[in-house]
């Protein structure tokens, strides 16, 4: 009966007896399940996070008609079909914006000479998203105006506009005017565009209902966006819906790269830092030859002795780790701010994965304690080893 | 007799020693490791981000506005500017050249092909123009300081694969179709029996095309050597030869976009001023930093007559993503750094601690608590140094390891990074015993000795 009591009697007695020790040991089990966890749940959280910086470079996704002849800019789609565009993947929200191109001429309000160039009729969520570029004028106050319009910034050059600014758009003898609200600057073909209100463009081109085609960036891993491209293909039999081979390619190659190397990286930290920890204590357990000593000599069986040992360590592991993981955690979620300038969003799951790394990193050291089964308590006592 | 001291308790008990050895040597590799992968991985994703293509598009200055929708430019051959082939050797006299990764310039020409040889139907054929794109690959260009440079377009924009075939040789009349435009304009294969439909073969290495100006006479024979895939308009085009494109528009040695692949540095909010705005010595920085706005100065600055724009999606992106994943791989490094220093601390915390009864047999000799801390801080640093030479060693070995897994490259190993890592390994191990040394030399002899 009071076997069981004696043994956590020992237990207490012996990770009390040392302060210091047990600080020594609970600092070396706390540090590493500090780092355990923080670098877990940093790791679970960059991978998902690129995949959203990814999204930096633009629309990746295009659905066109189908059998277009790029020459002509002949093939049109259906309006509607830009409501039926899934909102979101992976948790993520799709922004999805519909084109329609038009050549048509363009003039600064109340100027004579026009030139031809290219207007592109917008609608949807996100053109800032599937466009990315810098507006050096912007005014939010113009944008609610119902024809309003975005210049790129070559062609506002040329036009000589500037936000505030009207424009004349012509096309076959049809006419509109638009009130410029930005102009952006991208470094590709849009810089020379108009980017128009989607119903002025249909009307310049006398194509009521119709677009040239929809930009979409979707969010996700590389094979989380082919999936979408394969559903969305499937759902519009009409269109053709591809991705965009050159963000593709890159964003594919990168992303297994960059979180190849966190996750190379995060499990070689882990492994040296529970081998680190072993080794630091593994000195602590060397000492305690003496204890076992004088047990071994009031009859204590090696099991027994082993057991308490284990005890021990058990506890410590539990200890250390529980401290350790939640100060972890708690430290990603600030250094996920950091880095990413968000919050990493704590994972529970790291919690006890790392308290249970702790805790056979803590059993593990307690390993080289096997050797104190062949400790004579005679040599022990006489002072020698 | 301090040396002996010193000396004998490493010899007398090694075990001991060596499992400080142990964690120590393991901390530092991890540092080492940690250290000389994100030293030199930054470099080598910059490098990566190059896949993303061209970040710099050069045109002409004094431009009519391109007509451009989906990658092809609907203006006439004769309107808008172009510009001079034979300056593009200049680009790799600017201040930033080595970062000049490739370019490639580009003209385009409205054509009609076929695959017949129509010699005695001199008129184009009837059905859509094409549009040729004439632009280099493996181009050896001149440049003024006597040497030559090979790039093209294959470089600027690595996600141009070709599904069949090669590459055209420049100076040949060769050219290479797009996979759409294969499809299309294949010949058709006379049915073996009488009664079948005949069916068209996609058009294929060894064939010929002939390729008519939209109002030309006689058709330029070119022989497709290969297919093109891009997953954009190219597909739908003829690839060729800058100068076989040249003769078509009617503008030889000119060209009317260049694409530039450089490697920057990411931007910081230093680079996002206005380099108008800056005082002498900021414009001396910013410009000899590989921002992608002082490479773009320069081109313009050798490029006479030029607007060098940067193509935002592709610098912001790669901007952004960089900064982010090199704070990524720091932290990641530090974490190494803490768990290392925590680790050797408490090894040496430890083998402090468990040497009390030493202790105080020296002080019950005479020694003072000065001596005392010395001798064994003389024995963590020698620990140290062995220490922190064989995790130098492992963590190049460990490093090596992960830059040949991952990035396919060996990361040099950098000699400095010894010497860090001796400091840290010295500096930890120190501050690890600090504290047990105050206690230490605070001991009282007489309790110790008598084993309480």
């Amino acid at each position: 009966m009071s076997d069981v009591p004696m043994f956590w009697r020992i237990v207490r007695r012996l990770i009390t007896a040392n302060y210091g020790r047990l600080f020594v040991i609970l600092l070396a089990l706390g540090a590493g399940a500090a780092i355990t966890a923080a670098l877990l749940n940093l790791q679970i959280d960059a991978q998902r996070r690129l995949t959203t910086e990814f999204r930096a470079l633009g629309a990746n996704v295009i659905v066109a008609p189908r059998d277009a002849d790029a020459n002509s800019a002949g093939g049109t789609l259906e309006e509607g079909l830009l409501r039926g565009l899934p909102a979101e993947n992976a948790g993520k929200p799709v922004p999805a914006v519909a084109f329609l191109y038009v050549i048509g001429e363009v003039a600064k309000a109340g100027e004579i000479h026009d030139q031809a160039a290219v207007i592109a009729g917008t609608e949807g969520q996100g053109l800032t998203r599937v466009r990315p570029g810098q507006r050096t004028e912007y005014s939010a106050e113009l944008e609610k105006d119902p024809a309003a319009c975005e210049v790129g910034a070559k062609a506002a050059g040329q036009f000589k506009v500037h936000a505030g600014d009207s424009l004349r758009l012509r096309n076959q003898g049809r006419e509109a005017t638009c009130k410029v609200f930005a102009v952006v600057a991208t470094g590709g073909a849009e810089d020379t565009q108009i980017f128009s209100r989607l119903s002025t463009a249909q009307t310049l081109a006398d194509l009521p209902g119709r677009i040239s085609l929809v930009q979409l960036s979707v969010t996700g891993t590389p094979d989380s966006i082919e999936r979408f491209i394969a559903a969305l293909a499937e759902r519009m039999p009409g269109a053709d819906v591809h991705g965009i081979k050159q963000l593709a390619l890159a964003e594919g190659k990168l992303y297994n790269r960059i979180s190849g190397l966190l996750s190379a990286t995060v499990i070689i930290v882990l492994l040296l830092t529970s081998l680190c920890v072993m080794a630091g204590m593994s000195n602590v357990a060397i000492e305690r030859k003496n204890d076992v000593g004088l047990m071994k000599a009031i009859g204590g069986s090696v099991r027994r002795v082993v057991r308490l040992f284990l005890a021990e360590a058990i506890l410590m592991g539990i200890v250390g780790g529980l401290i350790g993981s939640a100060i972890g955690i708690g430290g990603s979620i600030w250094l996920g701010k950091s880095v990413f300038g968000v919050a990493a969003q704590p994972r529970w799951i790291v919690y006890p994965v790392s308290v249970g790394i702790t805790i056979i990193v803590s059993v593990a050291s307690a390993f080289p304690l096997r050797r104190l089964a062949s400790v004579r308590p005679a040599s022990v006592f006489r002072g020698e080893a | 007799m301090f040396l002996r001291l010193v000396a004998d308790s490493f010899t007398r008990r090694p075990k001991r020693k060596m499992l400080t050895l142990a964690a120590l040597a393991l901390g530092m590799a991890v540092a080492t490791a940690a250290l000389s992968v994100s030293l030199d991985v930054g470099d080598r994703l910059a490098e990566e981000f190059r896949s993303l293509g061209a970040n710099l598009l050069v045109t002409p200055e004094a431009d009519s506005l391109p007509l451009e929708i989906g990658g092809v430019d609907y203006r006439p051959a004769n309107a808008g500017a172009y510009l001079p082939e034979a300056d593009l050797g200049k680009l790799k006299t600017i201040f930033w050249r080595f970062n000049i990764k490739a370019f490639a310039p580009i003209i385009e020409a409205q054509v009609k092909a076929t695959p017949y040889d129509m010699d005695y139907f001199p008129d184009p054929p009837p059905g859509a123009a094409y549009t040729i794109i004439g632009t280099w690959v493996n181009h050896e260009v001149k440049i003024p300081d006597g040497t030559t440079y090979v790039t093209g377009i294959e470089r600027t924009n690595p996600w141009w694969g070709l599904k069949k075939g090669r590459w055209f040789t420049e100076g040949q009349d060769e050219c290479v179709v797009g996979k759409t435009f294969a499809i299309k304009k294949g010949k058709s294969v006379v049915p073996e029996r009488p009664g079948e439909l005949p069916t068209r073969d996609d058009l294929k290495p060894g064939d010929v095309l002939f390729v008519y100006k939209i109002k030309g006479q006689t058709p330029v024979r070119l022989h497709v050597v290969g297919v093109l895939d891009t997953g954009g308009p190219e597909d739908n085009a003829i690839i060729a030869p800058l100068e076989v494109v040249q003769t078509f528009a009617a503008k030889p040695g000119q060209y009317r976009r260049l694409y530039v692949s450089a490697l920057t540095k990411p931007e910081d909010a230093f680079a996002r001023k206005d380099p108008k705005t800056m005082t002498p010595a900021e414009f001396d920085r910013w410009y000899c930093s590989p921002y992608i706005s002082s490479i773009a100065l320069q081109i313009s600055q050798e490029l006479k007559g030029t607007d060098v724009r940067v193509i935002r999606r592709v610098a912001q992106g790669e901007g952004t993503i960089l900064t982010r994943v090199r704070a990524l791989l720091w932290l990641v490094t530090l974490a190494a750094l803490l768990a290392a220093a925590l680790a050797v601390g408490a090894s040496a915390a430890a083998s402090v601690i468990e040497r009390r009864t030493e202790i105080g047999l020296m002080k019950a000799l005479g020694a003072g608590s000065g001596l005392v801390g010395v001798l064994l801080a003389a024995e963590q640093l020698l620990v140290a140094f062995v220490g922190g030479g064989i995790g130098y060693a492992v963590g190049i070995l460990l490093a090596r390891l992960l830059g040949e897994k991952i990035f396919g490259f060996t990361p040099e190993p950098k000699f400095f990074l010894f010497f860090i890592v001796q400091v840290l390994a010295s500096l930890i191990t120190l501050l690890g015993s600090v504290y047990p040394l105050r206690r230490a030399s605070q001991y009282d002899p007489a309790p110790i000795l008598r084993g309480e």
